[in-house]
């Protein structure tokens, strides 16, 4: 990146005199000077100061944390006690196993991201196939933007708005009511079926953004060359651009399952009961008054690995060939 | 009887566009109506029609405080994200650096993995190195949350930046840090600048790793899903409406913004 071995370093300097006040002053100053010095001169200095901070904050903040909940999943006790043992065990993990206290809601929260996933799929791909290839271009932008306010609102509030629509003198209700369709609400608020009219309401944008930039990139010509050719809607979309667009289709559904395996505060808002999936279960045992970490670092551990190693495995089988974040 | 073959799909995608822009804008819509409602309970319909809530809410003492301490903690992640973030990226695409690619994947870790076990994950961190939890735990969780963010943004712009530009000033004499300061940072302006938009509502948005990792001083989201949990009445309706608001206008400012500078 800088590439300067021929240059004396004393040259590097010539433009600082024309800064003014104390940026010009520090600029001229022997240790600014000296500094750079050392960073012209040798290769060694300059990689150590592009390299140390980045590489310290990954390490510690990136990994370090997750490494840390690994080593506490293993222990029978934490923090260490005098009276008890704090030796390694994997009897937090057995746990899991045994109790269907916490499998269960397990298998629940797998199944629920899975179905929230797809039905984001299947609602959003109309709808952003709709912007990127119909719409005008000079449209374009303020048909995104339109689906893009909302989600300007933040977590929370539309959560809690979801509430609005769907409670028993929500919106929904009263109306069905007033035309005479039901006598009494239909009880939709704290059941899964909220769970999910709320999740895939938070979680839609991070569909609808990565099929837009997939379809988008789909020449059009290409469309009308397989219309040409005799193929019918139902063709063209099955040959021509589902292949196409598998890139945007993996990453939308790799963050959206992602994030709907931990979604947290909807759960609390709009499940019920019936409803309990694992990342409760994981905040009881880090929450309540019992103080059970290791148990809960080794939840998360489970669920971090089994969530990862599903997208992995989606990546691998679907096979989007450059799979990007975003 | 072609033509309308032709068109259908066209019009069954309108039609999808349409009612998918309703399912986002209604609830919302519900929400903002519902904080004029003259009465103490939220229920439909609203009947008299009131200004009060309002009025409440700029009055409440706690709104005010939340919503200085969720932008206090925001701007303090803004600037620690974007420095580290940058940093970060520089490192990335910098030529001959061993094991580039393993560098940027733990860089973007923290975009991967799930919330609650991000949030778990640092509430366990700062307990080994004790740190207590409050207002610097908070910072440093929404930090590397956003870090991944600013680190793909500033990279993707990087990338398209023509390598000899730094060159170019080093040899009209500019040294490394002031090439790095006059010609990097200016060309990374319009990255810099939606990096920061998104760690500023990220910040203010996020709940799960603040319920982990707050003290005792409630920010916004926690006032209000607190608000929302002990008995509801119009006045979260009213503290959420400017909430919304205010979020949205910085973020059409942004939108704005970004697609000038693109121009």
């Amino acid at each position: 990146m800088l590439d300067t071995t021929t240059q004396p370093p004393s040259v590097g300097l010539s433009t600082v005199p024309r800064y003014a006040g104390w940026i010009g002053r520090a600029a001229r100053s022997g240790l600014y000077r000296h500094t750079i010095g050392l960073l012209v001169e040798s290769r060694r200095v300059r990689l150590a100061v592009l390299a140390g901070v980045p590489l310290v904050w990954i390490a510690m903040l990136h990994i370090g944390p997750i490494l840390q909940m690994a080593n506490i999943s293993l222990l029978a006790n934490y923090p260490p006690q005098p009276d008890k043992s704090s030796e390694y065990t994997l009897a937090n993990y057995a746990l899991f196993f045994s109790d269907r206290l916490y499998f269960l809601p397990f298998v629940r929260s797998l199944i629920f991201a899975a179905v929230v996933t797809i039905s984001t799929l299947v609602i959003v791909y109309p709808v952003a196939y709709y912007v990127a290839k119909i719409v005008q271009p000079k449209n374009r932008m303020r048909a995104l933007l339109l689906l893009l306010i909302p989600f300007w609102a933040g977590e929370l509030i539309r959560t809690f708005s979801v509430i609005m629509l769907l409670a028993n003198r929500g919106a929904l209700n009263v109306l069905l009511r007033e035309f005479g369709f039901i006598d009494r609400p239909i009880p939709m608020l704290y059941t899964f079926f909220s769970l999910s009219f709320g999740v895939i309401y938070l979680l839609a944008l991070y569909m609808l953004l990565p099929l837009y930039s997939a379809i988008e990139k789909i020449p059009t010509p290409l469309i009308q060359a397989a219309a040409d050719l005799g193929a019918g809607p139902f063709q063209r979309f099955r040959r021509v651009i589902l292949p196409l667009s598998k890139d945007g289709i993996v990453s939308g559904c790799s963050l959206v399952y992602l994030t709907a395996v931990g979604v947290f505060a909807a759960p609390l808002l709009l499940g019920g009961p019936n409803s309990v999936i694992f990342p409760e279960v994981i905040a009881t045992l880090f929450h309540g008054s019992n103080d059970k970490w290791p148990e809960g670092a080794a939840f998360s551990m489970i669920m971090l690995v089994v969530s990862l190693t599903t997208v992995g495995l989606f990546m691998r089988v679907v096979g989007g060939r450059s799979v990007r974040l975003m | 009887m072609r033509t309308y073959f032709n068109d259908l799909p066209k019009t069954a995608l309108g039609a999808s566009y349409w009612i998918f822009a309703v399912y986002l804008v209604l609830p919302l819509a519900l929400m903002m109506a519902m904080s004029f409602k003259d009465a103490n309970f939220i229920a439909f319909p609203i009947g008299n029609w009131t200004l009060s809530w309002y009025g409440k809410v700029i009055q409440d003492k706690q709104f005010l405080e939340a919503s200085l301490y969720s932008i206090g903690i925001a701007l303090a992640t803004t600037i620690s994200a974007t420095i580290i973030g940058v940093w970060i990226a520089l490192l990335v695409s910098a030529e001959n650096i061993w094991g580039k690619a393993v560098i940027f994947a733990l860089a973007c870790l923290p975009a991967v993995v799930p919330g609650l076990i991000n949030a778990i994950s640092m509430r366990i961190f700062i307990r080994a190195v004790d740190i207590p939890t409050g207002t610097f735990a908070i910072i440093l969780a929404h930090t590397v949350h956003a870090v991944p963010f600013v680190v793909i943004m500033v990279l993707t712009r990087l990338r398209s930046m023509p390598a000899n530009l730094v060159d170019a000033a080093r040899d009209l004499g500019a040294d490394p840090f002031i090439a790095f300061l006059r010609v990097t940072i200016p060309y990374l302006m319009p990255a810099l600048f939606g990096g920061m938009i998104f760690c500023v509502l990220t910040s203010i948005d996020d709940f799960v790793r603040t319920f982990f990792l707050g003290g005792y001083q409630p920010t916004l989201p926690m006032l209000i899903f607190a608000k929302v949990q002990g008995g509801m009445s119009p006045e979260i309706n009213a503290m959420a409406t400017i909430v919304l608001v205010v979020t949205t206008a910085v973020g059409l400012y942004a939108e704005h913004f970004t697609r000038r500078s693109r121009s």
